[in-house]
């Protein structure tokens, strides 16, 4: 399909607002008469609160309220649950325990907000925090998954009989006869730990209650506005009309911002309306660590079983997920774990047993991937392992399992996050594979580069690793399209955006159809007062689920353009034709109107709109997908590490996707980017510290290792091939996780590829160059 | 985290106990100590100003000794807490003779940390804590 708009490298609309410091953030709100809110969060990790303290910050100047959980009264709820268990799914446990505004008699991880304090400025209400001194008697921690789930573990949730949070099991085929007609059985365990999202705006509130106008403004660093709105006006028995939400710019969501129901976010439009004066909350770095969500702890065992020339009959995983101290975000990360797990393979014969278990470690929810790197990574490392066994190249074993492109659509009868059966939309996974290898020069570097740089004592190695990414799943999202009399195009949408160029990739999408300068068209999304309806910025669906629906609301307008420029041109709709700004008759360019006029035509002052017709050049439309759209890409790199500081180099790093339509490489090659950085940190440098007491022990910035410029590839080689997908007219799939997705399965690959005399086996992740070092003093000394 | 170190006191055994079962000498010798009361018999109530590198507060807690042995051995037992954090651990202090008038101090024992001096102090924690010992040893040894 040719397009004059979708596809092109168009620098975004929004870059020159973010760039000179004009774009909007959350703490850039600042309203006459504000208050400023900070908590007291616990220091541990499980203890009952036996009295907390608080007449000496009471009586700190500039104090103005300070509550605790009791003092909430019959306000005090914990949060709502936003995504129940798989309803299609049989026979799932679910047990339901989510966060509060504020701990009531006891906290369940370090962090937690025990104590609001209301001041004139963030520095008193600090110091008042400081003033409040808290009894706590401590408690046994949970930290450990598997100890978690012995019989004698403490409890987190002390009214439930053990730690499970949820069970669930999925099968295809049947696992069990095709482990008896094996002829190679291999069994794994895998751990693999957490990490951080760190956006780099940390998550924010203004909360605005305007007693005379009976309403609420709320801005909020959140991926999901409209769900917030939807439950702030429940929570506080307020008409959806009466709270406005409002995501502006964002510095990064990756996940934890979607809709959560943050203890803050449900605490301070309470504390608005409750002294009918604004009120500020602005999450510092420290806190971010704690009291927003964190991702990807499991422990996975697994077993494969394969024929002896490489066919993979089956794959049995049993595995535990830690959910955290709570699980208001059901089931998510694991059914996409089990959604990933079998890859881009043709496996017949599928056992998944997931078991969700309660810590008393920070809440858990999707980070960029959201369960999806821990399949990948489980899959790709049973292949690396049997592709051992066997004695088979690496690539020829995953090429002879990959799901043939005359499958599609292929089941994998597997439920997934949407709850819908996971049928894969289309693929061609071969021509993928092959640019990849291609493009790395995967045979020249196994045969000649990589045995001449051995001679000369370098450790190299080459890692390829395909995978695929569920995206673009339902519900639905919802878009307006309006011509103002001015030309320029107006558009809405429910998404909030965090980041991901949704300003220019969808008024691409609306140039197509109406022919105008790209930086004609003005997207608003995330704001609630332009429109109410959606469900929010994740599961990489923004482009495929928001973006048909902007398509559906531009072809409408379209229609309505055309049928009023044929009216007033006085030719045939099929003459016409939508040329920069203007709708002309193909033949007579001269005899030609522009869309300003028309709009203006549209909207009469005299005269009457004709029965059966609307007034102006708008229209509203939605899209909402049966099944999401599988996308599909290869990572491949080459690495070189210092044995004596174990640093890395990446010497290439290559990528090439398959997300169907592309809509602006530009943007797509800027989400692949910052993918990889993060997907980088969680393979070798990120990851969360908890002690055994439950304490995050590297909750900073000078811990927490982030990737940084130097830890980067030099280049990032990115290859595109487009099979469409036919759920959705754009024929797009998602691309914003995928950057991240495949690095930890990827970078393993090469590191044991380097390290090939050690005999080194890699059965976790993150490592980090202290880790990779004790690994390998641990083969040496067996040797 | 675990903490073990030995060191070497200039003086006769009993002399060197006597000063560790001294509430008095140890609170001038604890590195930020503001008050060490005795409260009941082998149980110490007291304050303690901390900073490990960028987190300063003041601890406020117990100190227990028990399994004494006297003048071999003993076990002590800490808990505290501040506006910074808390802090809970035990430890074994055994004595022995070094010669005529030396003793060697051997200690061992673990430490919980929790807040802030452990999501934003524990790098420097190991070395705050073995030159506070180091520090309060040196003191009882002058003291000797």
């Amino acid at each position: 399909m040719t397009y004059k708009f979708i596809g092109k490298r168009i620098k975004r609309n929004e870059d020159p607002r973010l760039l000179t410091g004009q774009a909007l953030f959350v703490d850039d709100v600042d309203i006459p008469g504000m208050l400023h809110v900070a908590f007291l969060r616990s220091d541990y990790a499980h203890a009952r609160i036996l009295s907390i303290d608080i007449e000496e910050a009471r009586q700190r100047p500039g104090v103005v309220a300070i509550y605790t959980a009791e003092d909430m009264g019959d306000d005090w709820e914990p949060g709502p649950p936003l995504v129940s268990p798989p309803p299609t799914l049989e026979g799932v446990i679910f047990n339901s325990r989510r966060q509060a505004p504020l701990a009531k008699g006891k906290v369940f991880h370090a962090g937690e907000a025990v104590v609001a304090v209301v001041a004139e400025s963030r520095y008193i209400a600090e110091d008042a925090v400081e003033d409040i001194w808290v009894d706590y008697e401590s408690l046994p921690v949970v930290v450990d998954l598997e100890k978690a789930m012995e019989s004698d573990s403490p409890l987190v949730h002390d009214d439930l009989d053990t730690n499970l949070a949820a069970h669930m099991f999925q099968k295809k085929g049947d696992y069990e006869s095709a482990r008896e007609q094996a002829d190679l059985i291999i069994q794994k365990k895998f751990y693999l730990d957490r990490g951080a999202a760190v956006a780099m705006e940390n998550r924010g509130i203004v909360a605005h209650w305007d007693e005379k106008s009976q309403h609420m403004t709320i801005w909020d660093t959140t991926q999901a506005p409209i769900p917030i709105r939807n439950g702030t006006a429940a929570r506080l028995g307020l008409s959806e009309k009466q709270v406005r939400v409002i995501a502006p710019f964002l510095g990064g969501g990756f996940g934890p911002k979607a809709m959560m129901f943050y203890p803050e976010e449900m605490l301070l439009p309470w504390l608005s309306m409750k002294h009918c004066r604004p009120m500020k909350w602005i999450e510092d770095r420290r806190e971010n660590f704690y009291a927003t969500t964190s991702e990807r702890q499991q422990v996975h065992e697994v077993e494969i079983a394969l024929t002896k020339d490489g066919r993979v009959l089956g794959l049995s995983d049993d595995f535990l997920h830690d959910t955290g101290a709570f699980d208001p975000y059901g089931l998510t990360i694991p059914l996409n774990t089990q959604c990933h797990v079998t890859g881009p393979y043709d496996i017949q014969n599928i056992a998944s047993n997931c078991t969700a278990v309660f810590t008393n470690k920070p809440i858990v929810t999707p980070v960029r991937g959201a369960g999806r790197p821990q399949g990948v990574f489980v899959i790709e490392r049973m292949l690396d392992f049997a592709a051992k066994e066997l004695g088979m190249d690496l690539l020829e074993l995953r090429k002879k399992n990959l799901i043939p492109p005359d499958a599609f659509p292929y089941d994998k009868e597997i439920i997934d996050q949407a709850f819908a059966k996971f049928v894969m939309d289309s693929g061609n996974y071969l021509p993928v594979v092959e640019k990849a290898r291609e493009m790395i020069g995967y045979d020249q570097f196994i045969k000649e580069e990589q045995p001449r740089l051995r001679a000369e004592g370098k450790y190299v190695g080459i890692g390829i690793t395909p995978f695929i990414e569920t995206t673009g799943v339902g519900p639905y999202e919802g878009a307006r399209v309006q011509i103002e009399p001015t030309g320029k195009v107006n558009v809405a949408t429910g998404i909030g955006t965090q980041g991901q160029g949704h300003f220019t990739s969808f008024a691409q999408i609306v140039s197509e159809q109406l022919g105008v300068a790209v930086s004609d068209v003005n997207l608003v999304s995330g704001d609630t007062a332009q429109f109410h309806w959606g469900t929010g910025t994740f599961a990489s669906r923004g482009a495929v689920v928001a973006g048909s629906a902007v398509l559906a609301a531009a072809t409408a307008v379209r229609s309505k353009v055309l049928k009023l420029a044929s009216k007033v041109l006085e030719a045939p709709e099929e003459e016409l034709e939508f040329e920069n700004g203007t709708v002309r008759v193909a033949d007579i360019p001269r005899q030609s109107i522009s869309l300003g006029e028309l709009a203006a035509l549209a909207n009469p002052l005299r005269g009457a709109v004709e029965p059966g017709s609307e007034p102006g050049l708008e229209a509203t439309d939605y899209f909402g997908p049966a099944y999401g759209a599988t996308a599909f890409g290869v990572h491949a790199m080459i690495i070189e590490i210092d044995p004596e500081t174990m640093m890395i180099e990446f010497k290439r790093y290559i990528t090439v996707e398959d997300c169907g339509t592309v809509l602006n490489p530009l943007i797509l090659e800027g989400q692949i980017h910052g993918g990889v950085s993060m997907g980088i940190g969680n393979a070798y440098y990120e990851k969360m510290h908890f002690d055994e007491s439950g304490q995050l022990l590297n909750a900073s910035l000078a811990d927490y290792l982030i990737v940084t410029a130097h830890e980067m590839p030099n280049r990032i080689e990115i290859g595109h091939m487009e099979t469409r997908s036919p759920f959705n007219e754009l024929g797009t799939k998602g691309v914003g996780e995928a950057g991240a997705i495949p690095v930890p399965a990827c970078f393993t690959q090469a590191l044991e590829n380097a390290f090939q005399d050690f005999d080194l086996e890699i059965l976790e992740t993150p490592l980090s160059p202290n880790r990779l070092f004790e690994l390998l003093q641990r083969e040496e000394h067996e040797e | 985290m675990k903490l073990e170190g030995e060191f070497t006191f200039s003086g006769p055994r009993e002399r060197v106990w006597d000063i560790i079962r001294d509430p008095d000498i140890l609170a001038t010798a604890l590195p930020g100590t503001k008050k060490l009361d005795l409260v009941g018999e082998n149980e110490y109530e007291g304050e303690m100003q901390v900073r490990i590198g960028p987190v300063a507060g003041t601890f406020g807690g117990k100190l227990i000794v028990s399994n004494e042995v006297a003048p071999e051995s003993l076990t002590l037992t800490v808990e505290g807490k501040g506006k910074v954090g808390f802090l809970k651990g035990s430890g074994d202090i055994v004595l022995s003779d070094q010669g005529e008038d030396a003793t060697l101090m051997k200690y061992s024992g673990e430490v919980q940390i929790g807040g802030r001096v452990a999501s934003v102090g524990q790098r420097l924690f190991d070395t705050v804590s073995k030159s506070m010992i180091k520090q309060g040893l040196d003191k009882l040894n002058e003291a000797l």
